[in-house]
């Protein structure tokens, strides 16, 4: 598949762009070069540029196979890419307002490996962008469905979603969206109101600390009193810009945010002149992540990240959240994570009581260092200052060492660890304990004289970087070490329903005519299953006589009630037996529907022969 | 297998790099000593201080540094400040390397580094191990993870 031909001019003129300004100013700085010479440098270069593109253009090639996306590309250097369906977390869409009016879109894979984007389309149209997106979710289904969820209510509705797929999949459509939650103009309000921008405060105290002199210099005999309030209207002034400007980031930023489910999918979009758009398979997710702080709990609002392992470390903050629900009512914020994951009602356990007695040490030794200061800022300058008034925050200690223990606590559901942490930012972190990658148990010293430890549940999930792990803090030794055990021992059980739920449906997958399930799936269960989730491959391991009838079985509900999730990775046709092609190195199948495939490997070759008039290209650029 | 301790001689690189790490502290109060504006005293004992803890530490380190490999996971028990024990279950290790440094080959040590898709224990290293105890136990691991038969879970 080749990008839209719009993307050319667009590229092209996207890398020049700052050339250009570069060369008008330089042509503004010396009248004499005039006019002509910058425009000849601009033509070059956008000539120049125009022609990398469209051989870059040409060179770019996209392909979806069974069960990888290849892509091809690069001019001078060449790069061959294979991602398999299975290993792609998310798939994101963004277009920007100038790609919106030309009508292209960019297309963004990742997945859990590597420190950038892994898969980068720029830029295809957006009926493709969509197609791309749709198109990966239902191979990758078709692909994996062995591999579905832990926990009961997660394969009842991995099964009900493959069943969906399977029955629309034929028309290439997919599975049906369901909403799960659409911002209201409210909602989006408050958040706006809520969002206060403080890097513009930064950057304008920093210039106007150096304009201070330069402008008490033309106000000589203004008095102190207009000096003062001139600042404060200053300040004032600038808070309200700040957060107007917050405000206004924030609701173009998730103007028009909907997140749906579509079978095992999640999707959202967002965004009022850059629309985002992206989907995140549910198997992906890593964690779920609650927010509030005490503004919000009053109101009864919260917000929800969504956490998965394809966003690098490296590759910011606000990339990491795509799908996170700026605001909600906390109820629906509740609704809405269990319908990601079903965890339950959490009752969640404090840390013991005596732990606060730890906060109201920490708290008072902070009040102290704060009164020394006091006092040595007294005795330095001797202007008679109440240097013990820091002191009276000691009343403040109290309160605040409870508060932070009362916002504390763990709770073990049935397939997920809970965990909560902070006062003024309260987060409940939800992992699976499928998920858990390796538990922690630390004790510093002074946790150690307490007799508490913290135990650290790590995943793979990209916010744990940021430090907000999900850990329960300060708990009893003894039942910190009941904990970890405990997560060690759910791990492994969660770890083996997986295999097990992997090999039972790789027996459906393997015997079709399923005699009886029973036996014969003991009789598989302890065979190494190490290529089970190549979808294709299994399709061909079944007998090629009968797959004619499982096509049939699978468009519709079976008699006995058992929905068996689409294991069909490929568009192939199976209704005929397959032929043996002696390639002569090794035999192949070749079924009906693959016939066509010869005249798509005649496209190959003409692509082969364009790539050489590109090559002959790259030769040119090579000597530019 | 029971539990395990590290080869004594890992102490030698401890404390190779505690008396290191005081030389360089103790470094700029040396250069103020040498242009008179500080007393004599001062570098030598910041400097005995520091060698002091870090020798300590080096030793108390080894003393407590534990690993073992139980049915379905490594367990990893260190730290002198803060104590951490990391569980590693088998079913997690995506690779494991053994490796040498060049302090470790000078006394002819090796360790062993097992990597997780985790994103803060994401590597473990067992230091102090002989060059032919870290590829026993790279390939006792790597035997083990294969027979655990994970998925990675990402």
């Amino acid at each position: 598949m080749k990008l839209a031909p719009q993307s050319v001019p667009y590229r092209a003129l996207q890398k020049v762009s700052g050339i250009v300004v570069i060369l008008f100013f330089v042509v503004n700085n010396n009248p004499d070069w005039g006019f002509a010479v910058a425009a000849g440098v601009a033509g070059a270069v956008v000539l120049a540029a125009v022609g990398y593109e469209v051989a870059y253009y040409r060179r770019f090639d996209y392909e979806l196979t069974d069960d990888t996306l290849d892509i091809s590309s690069g001019v001078i250097s060449r790069r061959e890419r294979e991602i398999p369906y299975r290993r792609i977390q998310n798939v994101d869409v963004s277009r920007s307002v100038i790609q919106r009016a030309i009508g292209v879109a960019a297309v963004d894979l990742e997945t859990a490996g590597g420190s950038s984007t892994e898969g980068s389309i720029r830029f295809v149209t957006p009926d493709e962008a969509t197609r791309l997106q749709r198109e990966v979710q239902r191979r990758k289904a078709a692909g994996s469905a062995g591999s579905a969820r832990a926990g009961d209510e997660d394969a009842g509705r991995a099964g009900s979603g493959a069943g969906t797929g399977a029955g629309v999949g034929a028309d290439r459509v997919g599975p049906d969206e369901e909403e799960l939650f659409a911002i209201s103009p409210g909602e989006l309000a408050l958040v706006g109101a809520l969002s206060f921008d403080g890097r513009l405060i930064g950057l304008l105290a920093f210039l106007s600390s150096g304009s201070v002199p330069v402008l008490s210099s033309f106000i000589p005999d203004a008095s102190a009193v207009a000096l003062t309030a001139t600042a404060i209207v200053g300040v004032g002034g600038l808070f309200l810009v700040s957060w107007v400007l917050g405000a206004g980031v924030a609701f173009t930023n998730y103007y028009g945010f909907r997140l749906s489910r579509a079978g095992d999918e999640l999707r959202y979009e967002r965004g009022l002149f850059r629309r985002y758009s992206g989907s995140i398979p549910t198997e992906k997710v890593q964690a779920l992540r609650i927010a509030d702080n005490p503004a919000k709990r009053a109101l009864g609002y919260a917000s929800l990240s969504i956490e998965t392992a394809g966003y690098a470390p490296g590759q910011g903050g606000e990339q990491g959240s795509q799908a996170a629900v700026p605001i909600a009512t906390t109820d629906r914020v509740y609704r809405l994570a269990r319908e990601v994951e079903s965890f339950g009602d959490p009752q969640f356990n404090r840390p013991p009581k005596r732990i606060r007695w730890r906060y109201a040490f920490r708290y008072a030794i902070v009040v102290g260092v704060l009164v020394a200061i006091a006092f040595g800022i007294e005795w330095f300058l001797g202007a008679g200052l109440p240097w013990y008034a820091p002191a009276a925050l000691l009343l403040a200690v109290p309160p605040a060492a409870h508060l932070k223990w009362r916002h504390r606590g763990y709770w073990l559901g049935e397939d997920h660890l809970l965990t909560r942490n902070g006062f003024w930012s309260r987060t409940v972190t939800v992992v699976p304990y499928y998920r858990i990658q390796n538990v922690i148990d630390a004790r510093t010293v002074f946790q150690r004289r307490w007799d508490v430890a913290t135990i650290v549940a790590d995943t793979a999930g990209g916010g744990s970087i940021a430090g907000s792990d999900a850990a329960a803090v300060d708990f009893a030794t003894d039942e910190a070490v009941d904990l970890r055990e405990t997560l060690r021992e759910r791990l492994r059980i969660a770890v083996a329903e997986h295999r097990d739920r992997r090999d039972r449906f790789e027996w459906f997958d393997g015997d079709a005519e399923g005699a009886d399930p029973v036996d014969e799936q003991t009789g598989e269960a302890d065979e190494p299953t190490s290529d089970t989730n190549d979808g294709e491959r299994s399709d061909d391991g079944g007998e090629s006589g009968e797959s004619g009838e499982r096509d049939e079985d699978r468009s519709d509900t079976p008699d006995d009630g058992v929905i068996r999730p689409d294991f069909s990775g490929s568009d192939r046709d199976y209704s005929e037996p397959a032929e043996r092609i002696d390639t002569g190195d090794y035999a192949v199948d070749r079924n009906p529907s693959d016939v066509g495939g010869t005249s798509e490997s005649g496209d190959g070759d003409e692509d082969n022969d364009s790539s050489d008039d590109e090559k002959a290209e790259d030769a040119d650029d090579d000597e530019k | 297998m029971t539990t395990q301790t590290l080869h004594p001689r890992v102490q030698v690189v401890w404390v190779l790099r505690a008396v290191l790490i005081a030389a360089v502290v103790t470094a700029p109060f040396a250069g103020a000593v040498y242009f008179d504006r500080l007393p004599e005293w001062v570098p030598i004992a910041v400097g005995a201080v520091l060698l002091s803890l870090g020798v300590a530490h080096a030793l108390l380190r080894y003393r407590r540094w534990s690993y073992e490999i139980r049915e379905d996971a490594l367990y990893l028990d260190r730290g002198v400040v803060t104590q951490v024990r990391t569980t590693v279950p088998l079913v997690r290790i995506q690779h494991v390397d053994s490796r040498r440094g060049p302090v470790e080959r000078g006394v002819g040590l090796a360790s062993c580094v097992v990597y997780t898709a985790g994103s803060r224990g994401a590597d473990v290293r067992i230091p102090g191990l002989t060059p032919e105890g870290a590829s026993d136990l790279r390939e006792e691991l790597k035997r083990l993870a294969i027979r655990a038969d994970g998925e990675d879970a990402v």
